[in-house]
């Protein structure tokens, strides 16, 4: 008898057909929660606070898109290289988790357009007055942490100054206590950690002078790659959390209270 | 010596996932050992031929790492089932999808230890009952079950505690059990040695008195 197979491949076939009109952005709606991945040990973006709550940046980011869309927002703490799994399995709707937008990830994973962009700052140190600007560290004597991607690139910078020394340290700590000790004339640090540092008071005498003219790591929201309504959705929400000022807000609230956040555009392009 | 930044509030949390911890387990075991005894009755009463498509499945719940289980279960329900349960301030579907599948782990243990307990029976006496006029059920439960309880006990009590510990692998399908909430305090107070501490503390209140009820049981039957 074929006939009960052929009803229940018939059966499976509307479930599935069913399941496949409603797409993830009616998904939530409809379910009345927005599940978000947040990376929780990586302050200012995420953290937890005294009472073991999740806070943060990309914590508050979820919270504003959740009541953009008139639901509730659940955030699931997800480590970085859990984020695309976590996604992946269902986990989650979309990922807030200050993701780089790859181009290898975009095979995998739908990006919105960038929703914050980590810049490096130009720190100076106690014997460094003249320091104003990131031009004014020409044949000074400055410093990171070896192997990283700002160090790389400060070490080219004075290969290509002629004058100056470029110091090598360990690890972030040693390179602001030499900046505090006067041994070094500047480093350059992505803002966050250079904003930590300056407010932790660990480190007398320094203080941020400029951004860097590094390219910055944009970072986008994330969800399924075949998601174009909730794709859609997540762009236009990034543009109306710059347009309303809340980016600004939310910049001043987590990472810095004087500075200004990075520009999400790029000349001579698009997008 | 003791300067930590470990609060009241720290342990609440602390006991709270020590709480999801217990009742995983509880579950666990629970329908673990129902489902194990009747694999275990089953098989044993079936043969190893008949019996051999039970054995390759749960064999498969035996070999297959735990962490892979929970994490190709919850991509199934979610994505597959396509559940959704929200509205609630904890993990539902990770709740009982790590439920289930601990379930079915404990079960495929418990079902060895149980068919060993009953085949450690004599034959010989099972037969002189049978042919005392007691039926298969009045056998099984009178003169099968309560000798096989004495050999399997301290395996059973074994498996218990290892699933309670294995639970902690949870944490990958995002239940906040013990070990997870003890890496998020670990994550905000960076005080790594001194909370596992407190973490391995909590474990041993919730084993050990398990551990003791099981040695309790194993003297108390020794002379019955």
């Amino acid at each position: 008898m074929k006939t009960p197979l052929f009803a229940f491949g018939l059966a499976v076939g509307v479930a599935f057909a069913g399941a496949a009109q409603a797409d993830k952005l009616d998904d939530v709606i409809s379910s009345g929660t927005l599940r978000c991945a947040v990376v929780l040990d990586f302050p200012p973006m995420g953290s937890r606070d005294a009472d073991n709550k999740p806070i943060g940046f990309d914590v508050d980011y979820c919270e504003d898109l959740a009541k953009a869309l008139g639901v509730k927002a659940e955030v699931v703490e997800t480590t970085f290289p859990e984020r695309i799994p976590a996604l992946m399995s269902g986990r989650v709707d979309v990922a807030v988790a200050s993701t780089s937008d790859t181009l290898e990830r975009a095979k995998t994973v739908g990006f919105s357009i960038p929703y914050y962009a980590f810049e490096n700052a130009v720190v100076a140190g106690s014997r460094a007055e003249g320091v104003a600007s990131f031009e004014d560290l020409k044949g000074k004597t400055v410093g990171a942490t070896a192997g990283t991607y700002e160090a790389i690139w400060l070490e080219e910078r004075v290969k290509e100054w002629g004058s100056g020394t470029f110091r090598p340290y360990q690890n972030q700590a040693d390179v602001f206590l030499a900046l505090s000790q006067g041994q070094l004339d500047a480093t350059v640090s992505t803002v966050e950690v250079a904003e930590a540092n300056v407010k932790s008071g660990k480190f007398a005498g320094i203080r941020i002078v400029d951004k860097a003219p590094m390219v910055p790591d944009y970072v986008a929201l994330i969800t399924l790659r075949e998601e174009y309504g909730m794709i859609n959705y997540l762009n236009l929400f990034v543009n109306q959390q710059v347009r309303t000022g809340r980016y600004v807000e939310l910049y001043k609230k987590w990472v810095s209270e004087t500075g200004e956040p990075a520009n999400l555009t790029i000349n001579g392009v698009y997008r | 010596m003791f300067d930590t930044a470990l609060t009241m509030n720290d342990l609440i949390f602390l006991a709270k996932g020590a709480g999801i911890t217990l009742i995983v387990t509880a579950i666990a075991v629970f329908f673990g050992t129902i489902l194990g005894v009747i694999f275990g009755v089953f098989r044993f009463q079936v043969g190893p031929i008949w019996a051999a498509p039970l054995t390759f499945v749960l064999d498969v719940f035996r070999s297959i790492p735990l962490l892979i289980q929970l994490v190709l279960a919850n991509a199934f329900v979610t994505t597959v089932l396509g559940w959704r349960v929200t509205g609630f301030s904890w993990n539902v579907t990770g709740f009982v999808v790590a439920c289930g599948v601990l379930s079915l782990y404990t079960a495929a243990y418990c079902s060895e230890i149980v068919r060993g307990g009953v085949e450690a029976v004599p034959p010989n006496l099972r037969r002189a009952a049978r042919s005392l006029g007691l039926s298969w059920g009045q056998e099984m439960t009178s003169v099968t079950a309560p000798m096989a309880v004495r050999v399997a006990l301290p395996s059973w009590i074994g498996l218990s505690l290892g699933v309670m510990k294995d639970s902690s692998l949870v944490f990958i399908i995002g239940v906040v059990e013990l070990l997870r909430s003890t890496q998020v305090l670990i994550t905000r107070l960076q005080e790594p040695l001194f909370l596992l501490m407190v973490c391995g503390a909590f474990y041993f209140l919730i084993s050990f008195p398990i551990a003791r009820f099981g040695g309790y049981l194993e003297r108390r039957w020794t002379y019955d």
